[in-house]
Order: structure tokens, then C-alpha cells, then sequence
């Protein structure tokens, strides 16, 4: 699939043509290669070479009209390879930078200065540095913050060196610091309804179970550390178990257990435990914000905007966006109600509410629909609601 | 599904920079190749013509020619060590640089979902381009290096292009022309296309300085010099300018004060360097702040800022009131004509299967599968998680979104 879009990609393409002509010697040209001059360093060569023999014969004594006509039309002609082979590398480049243009057909929109306010300013760099921390690039943080003469968030700081510390011993195969926090918070986790400590015990009981030629230490460690854990894990437990009968086959019976995932799902799942724990988002904010931005939102912002200058109706509420960016299920993290009648947001004052058969409108809707004492005839069902609505909060 | 399917198109528009960068640099380099070609192989090209006429003439003797000759081949032999050279320094990197973007953008052009890791790890390497990006915009070179380095992205940042801009730009507030100048000359192709008027503006500064400076008669030659080729588009500048070889940088006439003011600098500077953003498809602004700007305006809700710390949502950027909240209040609320309602206790979507359920008095809304489990855990009995109203399951309403 990557291999059939390299190949079809004209600007790759242009690229190999545009290295062909543009390589100095001609051994670097493959010989399927067709250029129509030869080589610039070739040319040169043998301009040198027509250059030494036409001096040896100065040298010798030769009258120079014999030789200086021959050199004239010699130098004449190189000097047109070389110029020809420029002109091939400048059209090939020509032909590169069209397909560049193709390629990216739109420039980059020009917005007024963003973010430069001494608030908002603040507030960026004090993001670009708890991104530092928070993805473990200590030492960039600390840059940064000398850069900027900033202090550093010392909690911050503490809590992502610590988290680090302990994913770094994961990756490396250590489960002690991570089974340490997970009993620590033992508690909170099962509040969270968290597995984290029976998949770490279980990242460790397989890697045994792997690696150990007899069953002989896999099974004590799985008496000293499953029983706590059976109550909530039984089945699991009990293929994990099973597991230890057929380990040459292993891969076939048991792919999940064989399979490097199970034990990168148990960094991923304490990192988010992690941040959690200390009220910080389950995703990297800077990397969630960018993704949405760089991933279709701006161009369609763009188009957005563009369309309603070309209507030439400025958009009513400039401080909201044209149109609607789709997001992802997991980016979506507040309740949004929009009246399927007027299509507005509800607001405090205008609040969602709900009739009697279920149905949800925004108040300022039923207002328009009600018939006197509270009676409205339903929209999208034809049950009459006889009373006030009830507000609901989402 | 589709939620999670790549937008290609949108993806590229921000990615115009990074793919033509290098092929400006490329270009820079054919150039400065193409000048020593010029001057050299022309040089060799009217010696020898020199040589065939004084033969003809036969007023050559052996030494003479040979010397000639000597000088020419040393001249030749050069060129070709000055080419190879900038072969193998200059445009070879950068046409290792090029592929390795070029394949870079293949690459995630050819996957499909944001799910797959290899978009992952590649939108992880995007942000660290961003950030290098504004880093070295924002006065941070040395975070830039370093990040670069320990990233291994160097080829994929343009750490030396910004290096260039700047040093440009520290000439200029100098009151140094001549910097900008070269860096005119050496991207003269671009420029024009362009229609860049930079070089019209650094000409005519350094024509105001020598006024100010009272050097009037070589202010008239460099205005002979250098005007002629921007009469046509520049004419009433140009004529205009031309007063000043009569006034004092002292003078009170409105139209000579503005040229003499030293506030012009700041101009050029802020145009200079708008013309080497513009030449590398660069936008004004960061990358980063770009994509955080429509990236903040998708997720905006006026929810994010309510005073009540319970609306809030750990996981949602914009609810970060000190970090990316303060940033949003610069961007557009985002638009709905579409209700989604996430569950406040498991986070999920509710749809038809796991329909929305409404607590009878207090009219608080949760999930089917969140009150199920919660009625499962204590005898069918279910608890409001903000107003503490209890009910049986059997007691909520079902809600109907359409």
C-alpha cells in the first residue's frame, strides 16, 4: 500500500530525475539513466585535458595557430555541455517546483498575530513547558526555562519525574516501582475500577512464563501474587494458568499472551492511572489540541470563512466558528444540546427542557409552541404535554 | 469510524513549509553553482578567444601563450573542485533532506486511521517540529537545538534557515543594508516570483542614509546606479526621493521628515522578514499557533469557563484555565448544530442503546450503562452524583435527543 503511493507520488518522482541530472560525476548516473549532456564534471575534465595538451604544445614549441583554433572550439563546445546540463537541472527543477505547487495547492492562511498578549504569552510557554515534562524531555524543559527565565513548577516536576522514573523501569523490564505505586494507591484505583495491578503482575507471571524453562517459578510466583487478585480476575487467572500447560504452543492458543501489546498496554495504562491521580488530563493537552488543528480542523475553518466572505454575509456571530468541526468520540468532553427545533445552543438562559413524553427542546422553542397553560403539542411525537416542562441538565 | 479516518488534504495544508524549504535551498544552490559556471567557464571562454587573435595576429610568443594557458586550467581545474565541493556539501544534504520529507508525508499519506501507531508516532514528531518552529521564532535556539537533537529530527526542522532570517535581521537593526541585500541576490528567482519589492526598499534606505549623512554626490551615483531597473514600478518614489539631495535630514517638510524617520528600519526589518516567510511557504505566525488556534476553537465551549468547578472536565484542554484556557479566549467558540451528550460519570457517548436517563426531580442526566451499574451495585437503587437525589432505576426517565 505505502509502496504503490511512493511510486505514484510525482514529486518523488521529479526528485529521482532531479538527482539523476543534478549528480556531479557521471559514475553516480545509473545507466538507465538518459541525460541528454554529458556529465559536468566530465566536461570540465576534458576541458581540462584540451587545456594541458594545448600547453604542451606551447611548451614544445608549436606555432599556436596549429593548436589554438582546435582549443577555441574545444572550450566553445564544453562550455555549451556544461550550459546545457544547467539548463536540463534548471528545467527539472522548474518541472519539481510545479509539481510542488500541485501538491500543495493552498497557502497557509495569514492570521493577525496569535497569542502574543503578556497573558496569553505566559500561558503558552508555561503549556510548551509542562509539555516538557509532562513527555519526559527533562533536560529540553530545563533549556527552555533557562531561555525564558522562568521558574520552573516545581510540583509539576516532582509528580512527571516520578511518573518517568517508573515507566522507564517498566520499558526496561523492572515492575518493582510500578506494582509499588499500584498498592500504594490500591484504593483509588479500584475506585477507578482500574486492573492496573493484576496487568502488572500479569506483564511479569507471562514474561516467566516465557522465559523460565520449567513451570516450576512461574507457578510460585503466580500463588504468591494471584489469589489476592482472583476475586475480581477469576477467569483470566484461570486461562493464565492453563497457559502454563501449553507453552510451546503458546502463540497459536494464546496469541494475546504472546503478543507484545500486553506489556506496552501496561505503560500506557499506568501513565493514565498516573495522571489521574494527580487531576492531570488522560492525554497529552498539547498533542490533543495540535492533532484536532493540524488534522482537518484548519482547512475546514479556512473554507468556512472563505465561503462566507464570498457571500459577502459576514458571519452574524464573529466570535463563533462558521461551521461545525467533527471531532472524535474521545475528544468530546462536554454535554452539547442544540434544539432540534431552532438549532441553537442552549444556554443558561435559554435551558434545555424536557416534555412529558421525553422529547428534549431548547425553553425558548416550547415558549413558541405552547397553546396557553402549559399545553405544547409535541414536535417529534404525538403525545400533548399538559403541564410546564421539567428542566434537565446534561 | 469515520471520526477516526485521516484528513489528508487538511493534514498537507500545514505542511506546505516543510517540503518546500529544502527545495528553496536547493534552488539557492543551482544558483550559486550557475555563478561560478558564469564567471569562470566565461573567463577561460574570452582567454582563449584573446589567444586566437593574437595568433592570428602573430603577436604571441611560446612563454606568453603558455602562461595563458597555465592560468586558464588553473581556472578550470578550480571551477570543478568549487562545484564538487558544493556537490557534496550543499546539495547532496539537501536532496537527502528533501526525499526524507517528501517520504515522510508519503508515509502518512498512505495510512488511513489516526489509530494506526505509525500516525501516532508521526503526529508525535509533527508537534516536536511545531514546537522547534516556534522556538526559534520566539527567541529559543538554543530549546530548538536542543529538541532537535534529542529527538533525532534535524533534517526534519530548518534550524539554519531561521539562523539565516535572524542574522539578517540583527544587520538590519544595525542599520546594515547589505546583509539583506546578498540574501536578495541569492534568492532573486523566488522574489520575483513573488513580486517582492524588498530589494526596491533596501536600495532606497541605503540611498536615504547617504543623504543623511550629507554624502549627496554619492547619493545621486548609487540613485543612478541602482533606480534605473525599479523606474517603471517605482516611478513616484523614486521622483519623490529625489528632494532629498536638497533637504536636511532636519527638514519639516511632512514627505522628507517620513523618509528621513528612523522608524523606516523597523519596516524593513518586519518586511524582511515577512519576505523570507513568504518565500518558504512559511505563514506569519508559528505552525504550533496556527493548529492550536483552530485546534482551540473546535473544542471551545462556553462550558470550559463556568464558574461552577463541577462542569469542568480534567481531560478537556480548554477547561485548563492557566495553560490552553487562556489561550482559547483569543479563538471563535466552536459551532453545534448537532446534540452530543457525554455521560459526566463514564465519559461516554450516549446514543440509542445507551440512552440518556434523567433523575425525576432534579432533572440531572446520566447514561444507561452508568445508572445500570450503579442500580446492579446496590439493590436497583440509583444516586444523582451532583445533587444527591436518590431513586430505583425503575424510576428515572428515559430521555429522547433528536
Amino acid at each position: 500500500m505505502a509502496q504503490t503511493s511512493k511510486e505514484a507520488d510525482p514529486l518523488l518522482k521529479e526528485l529521482d530525475k532531479l538527482e539523476r541530472l543534478s549528480s556531479f560525476t557521471s559514475s553516480a548516473i545509473r545507466s538507465t539513466t538518459k541525460t541528454k549532456s554529458p556529465s559536468i564534471s566530465d566536461s570540465l575534465d576534458s576541458l581540462i585535458a584540451s587545456l594541458k595538451d594545448a600547453k604542451q604544445a606551447a611548451e614544445t614549441g608549436q606555432a599556436p595557430e596549429e593548436y589554438v583554433g582546435g582549443l577555441s572550439s574545444a572550450v566553445d563546445d564544453r562550455k555549451r555541455e556544461v550550459e546545457e546540463r544547467q539548463k536540463e537541472i534548471h528545467s527539472s527543477l522548474a518541472r519539481f517546483g510545479r509539481a510542488l505547487d500541485k501538491k500543495f495547492p493552498n497557502p497557509l492562511p495569514s492570521y493577525s498575530p496569535l497569542f502574543t498578549s503578556p497573558k496569553a504569552a505566559a500561558a503558552l510557554e508555561h503549556t510548551i513547558v509542562s509539555h516538557f515534562i509532562r513527555t519526559g524531555s527533562f533536560s529540553v524543559a530545563e533549556t527552555f526555562l533557562k531561555e525564558s527565565e522562568m521558574e520552573a513548577p516545581d510540583e509539576l516536576r516532582r509528580q512527571f519525574v516520578d511518573m518517568h522514573r517508573i515507566l522507564t523501569a517498566l520499558r526496561s523490564q523492572d515492575i518493582g516501582p510500578a506494582l509499588e505505586w499500584a498498592i500504594a494507591h490500591r484504593d483509588a484505583l479500584r475506585s477507578r475500577m482500574s486492573p492496573l495491578e493484576f496487568h502488572i503482575h500479569r506483564s511479569q507471571y507471562l514474561r516467566l512464563l516465557l522465559s523460565q524453562p520449567t513451570p516450576h517459578l512461574v507457578l510460585r510466583y503466580a500463588r504468591r501474587n494471584f489469589p489476592a487478585l482472583y476475586a475480581a480476575h477469576a477467569s483470566e487467572i484461570q486461562r493464565l494458568l492453563g497457559a502454563v500447560a501449553f507453552i510451546p504452543r503458546l502463540a497459536s492458543l494464546y496469541p494475546d499472551f504472546a503478543s507484545p501489546n500486553i506489556h506496552t498496554d501496561v505503560e500506557a495504562m499506568f501513565a493514565r492511572d498516573y495522571c489521574a491521580m494527580v487531576g492531570m488530563s488522560r492525554e497529552v493537552p498539547l498533542r490533543v489540541v495540535g492533532d484536532i488543528g493540524g488534522g482537518g480542523a484548519l482547512a475546514r475553518i479556512e473554507k468556512g470563512n472563505k465561503v462566507m466572505r464570498d457571500r459577502k454575509s459576514e458571519w452574524s456571530q464573529t466570535d463563533e466558528l462558521p461551521i461545525e468541526i467533527p471531532l472524535p468520540p474521545r475528544n468530546r468532553y462536554h454535554s452539547v444540546f442544540a434544539c432540534p427545533v431552532s438549532k441553537e445552543q442552549s444556554t443558561e438562559d435559554n435551558p434545555p427542557v424536557m416534555l412529558q413524553c421525553g422529547h428534549v427542546l431548547a425553553k425558548d422553542s416550547w415558549r413558541k409552541l405552547e397553546k396557553g397553560a402549559g399545553r405544547v403539542k409535541c414536535p417529534y411525537c404525538p403525545v400533548e404535554s399538559t403541564s410546564p416542562p421539567h428542566r434537565v441538565f446534561f | 469510524m469515520s471520526a477516526t479516518r485521516i484528513d489528508h488534504a487538511g493534514t498537507l495544508l500545514l505542511e506546505q513549509p516543510f517540503a518546500r524549504i529544502p527545495y528553496e535551498q536547493f534552488r539557492k544552490t543551482f544558483r550559486t553553482s550557475q555563478k561560478h559556471i558564469e564567471r569562470e567557464l566565461g573567463a577561460v571562454q574570452a582567454a582563449t578567444v584573446d589567444l586566437v587573435k593574437r595568433a592570428r595576429e602573430g603577436t604571441c610568443d611560446a612563454a606568453e601563450t603558455a602562461r595563458a594557458i597555465d592560468g586558464m586550467i588553473a581556472r578550470a581545474e578550480g571551477l570543478k573542485r568549487k562545484l564538487s565541493e558544493l556537490h557534496t556539501n550543499t546539495t547532496v544534504p539537501v536532496q537527502a533532506t528533501i526525499r526524507r520529507r517528501l517520504e515522510d508525508l508519503a508515509m502518512v499519506e498512505s495510512l488511513s486511521s489516526t489509530d494506526d501507531p505509525r500516525f501516532e508516532s508521526w503526529a508525535e514528531t509533527r508537534l516536536d517540529r511545531w514546537l522547534v518552529d516556534w522556538a526559534l521564532r520566539n527567541g529559543r535556539e538554543e530549546t530548538a537545538r536542543k529538541l532537535a537533537q534529542e529527538k533525532g529530527i534535524e533534517k526534519l526542522v530548518d534550524i539554519e534557515l531561521f539562523a539565516e532570517v535572524r542574522s539578517v535581521e540583527e544587520a538590519l537593526n544595525r542599520r546594515s543594508c547589505a546583509e539583506a541585500l546578498a540574501w536578495c541576490s541569492d534568492n532573486k528567482m523566488g522574489l520575483r516570483k513573488m513580486k517582492s519589492t524588498l530589494e526596491f526598499e533596501l536600495r532606497l534606505q541605503e540611498y536615504i542614509e547617504l543623504n543623511r549623512a550629507g554624502r549627496t554626490v554619492e547619493a545621486m551615483a548609487y540613485a543612478n546606479k541602482h533606480f534605473a531597473s525599479w523606474l517603471e514600478t517605482h516611478n513616484h518614489e523614486i521622483m519623490q526621493s529625489m528632494g532629498l539631495l536638497a533637504c536636511k535630514p532636519t527638514t519639516s517638510i511632512a514627505s522628507y521628515k517620513r523618509l528621513y524617520d528612523s522608524q523606516r528600519w523597523t519596516t524593513l526589518t518586519t518586511n524582511f522578514r515577512l519576505a523570507a516567510y513568504m518565500l518558504h511557504a512559511l505563514p506569519t505566525v508559528p505552525l504550533l499557533s496556527l493548529a492550536l488556534y483552530a485546534g482551540l476553537a473546535s473544542l471551545k465551549l462556553p462550558t470550559c469557563y463556568e464558574r461552577d468547578a463541577k462542569a469542568k472536565n480534567v481531560d478537556c484542554p480548554v477547561c485548563d484555565e492557566r495553560g490552553l484556557g487562556e489561550l482559547a479566549r483569543e479563538v471563535p467558540w466552536s459551532h453545534h448544530v448537532n446534540s452530543v451528550i457525554v455521560c459526566r460519570i463514564t465519559g461516554k457517548i450516549m446514543d440509542d442503546e445507551n440512552y440518556p436517563m434523567c433523575f425525576p426531580v432534579q432533572g440531572y442526566v446520566y447514561s444507561r450503562e452508568a445508572m445500570e451499574a450503579m442500580a446492579a451495585e446496590n439493590n436497583g437503587r440509583v444516586t444523582c452524583r451532583e445533587t444527591k437525589e436518590t431513586c430505583l432505576f425503575s424510576e428515572l426517565r428515559k430521555v429522547f435527543i433528536s
